[in-house]
């Protein structure tokens, strides 16, 4: 990494971005999580997966949770989404425990969880009909969630037929068709190539920036985290715990030129100082094999 | 041109790579072996002479005093015993030759009547050639009068058995007997017949594969007698055996598919079932249904009842743990995110457990069918025997294996095509699968052709367009 960055160059914010957190810390909290702990019996003894992990989410937030792997952050965010009981400790959502799995947290997973029997637009209806709603209008609203997501054109599509990216937008479409009060998202992105997790990064800022939506989003990625959040929550690994939430000095609306601004680096530094303090140059003093005949002006 | 100059030389695709696909003529063309080898194994040894052919198959028999086996023209023994069996009754002729070549018409014989009836016997040992080379019908293969008349015309040279020839040593015998016989009588007459013994002719046969092995052209010809015949009275037809053994089959599966997928699927879905269930099924499956066949005999009593059931208990237990195993191996992340889109219990089960295993318990129930077949024997057994089964035994107790062979075949193919055409259907069930996608084998192509083609011509779209094609050559 780039050492002639100083390294706490990441707190230094510019006056519009300095009021734009204090106007987002104004806003009513979404999401509250208070003294979580997360245990796994193990054969060996009982594992601490989370511990004492607490933090708020404001409305129209769009956080990141990163950390090494191992950190607990898939956990963490299965307790949110009630597909995992906590050990101790609460998820609140307005204000209100949560218990159990519910269709105002919306999920969006890293493996494309579309059912392969029903098309796009089935898809996108599939939590009103489970709500126990029918008819045109139910129909009609899938299909602007599916204009949202720019796949019009597959509406009748089965998910075979859909490219990996194409998957994750109507996993988008379909979690927001429940109208969610906070959308989880754990490494939506993850399994896709390089190109389409850039193009994804750049559609899902733009639905969050049309929707009254606050994201909670889980990733590995420093590049992706930098670009896309608000705030960042690290978590340390063995036990997972909350190391720092970091306030992303890169202005809105964000664009791709930014990934070389003073800023983003700073963030991206910070973060990758977090996860892996010592980074070590230990490749360096790997003997180094020759394996080419041809020439021999190779440095 | 300047692409034919540098055409550039062509790997050949290999046919040996691992996990690679061939192409789709390499892969028919093996298709079409994979039946054609078995088909040019089984007609070499049948035809090739010097191919196995353990056995002598007789032509011409003989009878052996103090001897109790009986062996009949057509009737099959090994190439070791054969020459002790001719040999037998070269001994035996010699004893009567001299006997038989100083008969004194005029002198009287004791013990005639006895002698007689033997020497008539072995008049008719040549039966079996004369009506193989067509002079007798097999009406007359009783008329003494014709087979003496032959005998005759074979002594005096008049007449040459071709199929199969006279061995020189028969021939020879033939004249010697005849020369005896003439000097009573010309043409049969039971009341002026030899009462000397006469000379038995020596056994002949052709090198023949034991009758478990009948050629393929017999089978052919077997079969398609056995199943054009008219039923003998009171019995089944061969279509109606069919029939039946299908009934059963499919009676069986179907019950036990009705009872066992709803129970799998719970089993599959709530570890309650699961546990409760499974532990039992898979020590009962563990028990040979058969074992039960005399108890569903007395709970069902006859007719089809206890066979439909033994198919049933057959299939049922293997059925609910594979259906169980279908269901569990759905994944969890889409009940996961049914559930983060608001699904309860109840709605998990009937829109994310059951459609998606659709697909694959389909197939579970395809292999399962498949599954139930391998009853069908076992259950025509019980009780009063019946079906393809019943005429199975009998034919088979006959040694008439030639009958046995088209059944066991057709039953191959009955389960075979059922097969191909469930798997073509499933194409068209489930469009959402991947498989679908891809491109059928050339059977299930061929069953899909059918419903498609009626689809075209409905939407009056010929699919086949000569102008079209010619038009696109011209302007190329």
């Amino acid at each position: 990494m780039n050492t002639l960055v100083d390294p706490l160059s990441y707190r230094k914010q510019s006056d519009a971005v300095r009021s734009r957190f204090e106007a987002m810390k104004q806003r009513p909290v979404v999401l509250s999580v208070r003294n979580l702990h997360k245990t796994f019996p193990t054969p060996g003894g009982s594992v601490t997966a989370l511990k004492d992990v607490s933090f708020d989410v404001y409305r129209r937030e769009f956080m990141c949770v990163i950390g090494p792997s191992g950190c607990g952050k898939s956990t963490l965010i299965r307790i949110l989404a009630g597909l995992e009981d906590s050990s101790s400790g609460q998820v609140l959502l307005d204000g209100n425990p949560v218990s159990g799995p519910g269709p105002d947290r919306g999920m969006v997973f890293q493996s494309y969880t579309l059912f392969p029997w029903l098309t796009v637009k089935q898809n996108v209806m599939f939590g009103p009909r489970m709500a126990g709603q029918k008819g045109a209008a139910v129909e009609g609203e899938a299909r602007q969630w599916i204009d949202l997501v720019g796949l019009s054109r597959f509406e009748n599509s089965y998910p075979h037929q859909l490219s990996g990216g194409m998957k994750q937008r109507v996993a988008i479409a379909r979690a927001l068709a429940n109208r969610p009060r906070i959308l989880l998202m754990d490494e939506p992105f993850g399994a896709l190539d390089a190109q389409t997790r850039c193009q994804m990064q750049s559609y899902l800022l733009q639905i969050w920036k049309n929707l009254d939506i606050t994201i909670l989003f889980i990733t590995h990625d420093l590049d992706e985290a930098a670009y896309l959040s608000d705030r960042i929550l690290v978590l340390k690994a063995n036990p997972g715990e909350v190391d720092e939430i970091i306030e992303v000095p890169v202005p809105r609306p964000r664009t791709p030129a930014q990934f070389v601004s003073p800023e983003f680096i700073a963030t991206k530094y910070r973060i990758d100082h977090l996860i892996h303090p010592e980074t070590a140059a230990e490749t360096d003093s790997i003997p180094f094999p020759r394996m080419t005949v041809a020439g021999d002006d190779v440095e | 041109m300047k692409s034919d100059l540098i055409r550039e030389k062509r790997r050949r695709e290999p046919w040996f790579a691992a996990r690679r696909d061939l192409s789709p003529r390499r892969a028919s063309l093996l298709g079409l072996l994979s039946f054609a080898l078995p088909l040019l194994i089984w007609s070499a040894v049948s035809y090739l002479p010097f191919l196995w052919h353990p056995d002598m198959e007789l032509q011409i028999s003989a009878d052996r005093e103090n001897v109790t086996t009986v062996y009949v023209a057509g009737d099959r023994m090994s190439q070791d015993f054969f020459p002790e069996f001719q040999e037998s009754v070269r001994v035996q002729n010699k004893a009567l030759e001299a006997a038989l070549a100083s008969f004194d018409p005029a002198a009287e014989v004791p013990n005639g009547a006895a002698v007689r009836r033997a020497n008539k016997k072995i008049l008719r040992h040549l039966v079996p050639v004369l009506i193989s080379n067509g002079w007798l019908t097999e009406e007359q293969a009783k008329d003494d009068g014709a087979i003496y008349d032959a005998w005759g015309r074979i002594a005096k040279g008049e007449a040459e058995p071709v199929r199969p020839r006279l061995s020189d040593e028969n021939r020879a015998i033939v004249a010697k007997n005849w020369t005896a016989m003439s000097k009573l009588s010309a043409v049969y007459d039971s009341d002026r017949f030899i009462s000397v013994p006469l000379l038995s002719l020596v056994p002949q046969g052709r090198p023949a594969n034991p009758d478990y092995l009948p050629a393929p052209h017999e089978v052919v010809i077997t079969g398609i007698k056995d199943f054009t015949a008219p039923p003998e009275a009171e019995r089944p037809s061969m279509w109606q055996r069919v029939g039946h053994s299908i009934r059963i089959v499919f009676g069986g599966f179907l019950l036990a598919a009705l009872v066992g997928v709803p129970i799998g699927v719970l089993c599959g879905t709530y570890p309650v079932f699961s546990k409760l269930i499974e532990p039992f099924t898979d020590f009962f499956r563990y028990m040979p249904a058969p074992t039960f066949s005399t108890l569903l005999v007395a709970i069902f009593l006859a007719n089809d009842a206890p066979k439909v059931a033994l198919v049933f208990v057959g299939t049922i237990f293997q059925l609910i743990l594979v259906v169980s195993n279908t269901t569990r191996r759905l994944e969890m992340p889409l009940l996961e995110a049914a559930q983060t889109l608001g699904a309860k219990q109840r709605q998990l089960l009937t829109h994310v457990v059951i459609p998606g295993i659709l697909p694959n318990l389909y197939n579970d129930l395809r292999i399962l069918l498949g599954w139930a077949w391998t009853w069908l024997v076992i259950a025509e057994l019980v009780g009063v025997k019946s079906g393809l089964t019943e005429f199975i035994e009998t034919q088979g107790r006959w040694r008439n294996f030639d009958s046995v062979y088209p059944v066991i075949i057709l039953i191959g193919l009955v389960g075979f095509f059922t097969d191909q055409i469930l798997s073509a259907f499933s194409r068209i069930f489930f469009p959402w699968t991947t498989e679908a996608g891809g491109k059928p084998n050339p059977i299930v192509r061929a069953i899909l052709f059918i419903p498609r083609w009626f689809r075209d011509a409905a939407a009056e779209r010929i699919p086949y367009r000569p102008e079209t094609r010619t038009r696109q050559t011209g302007e190329a």
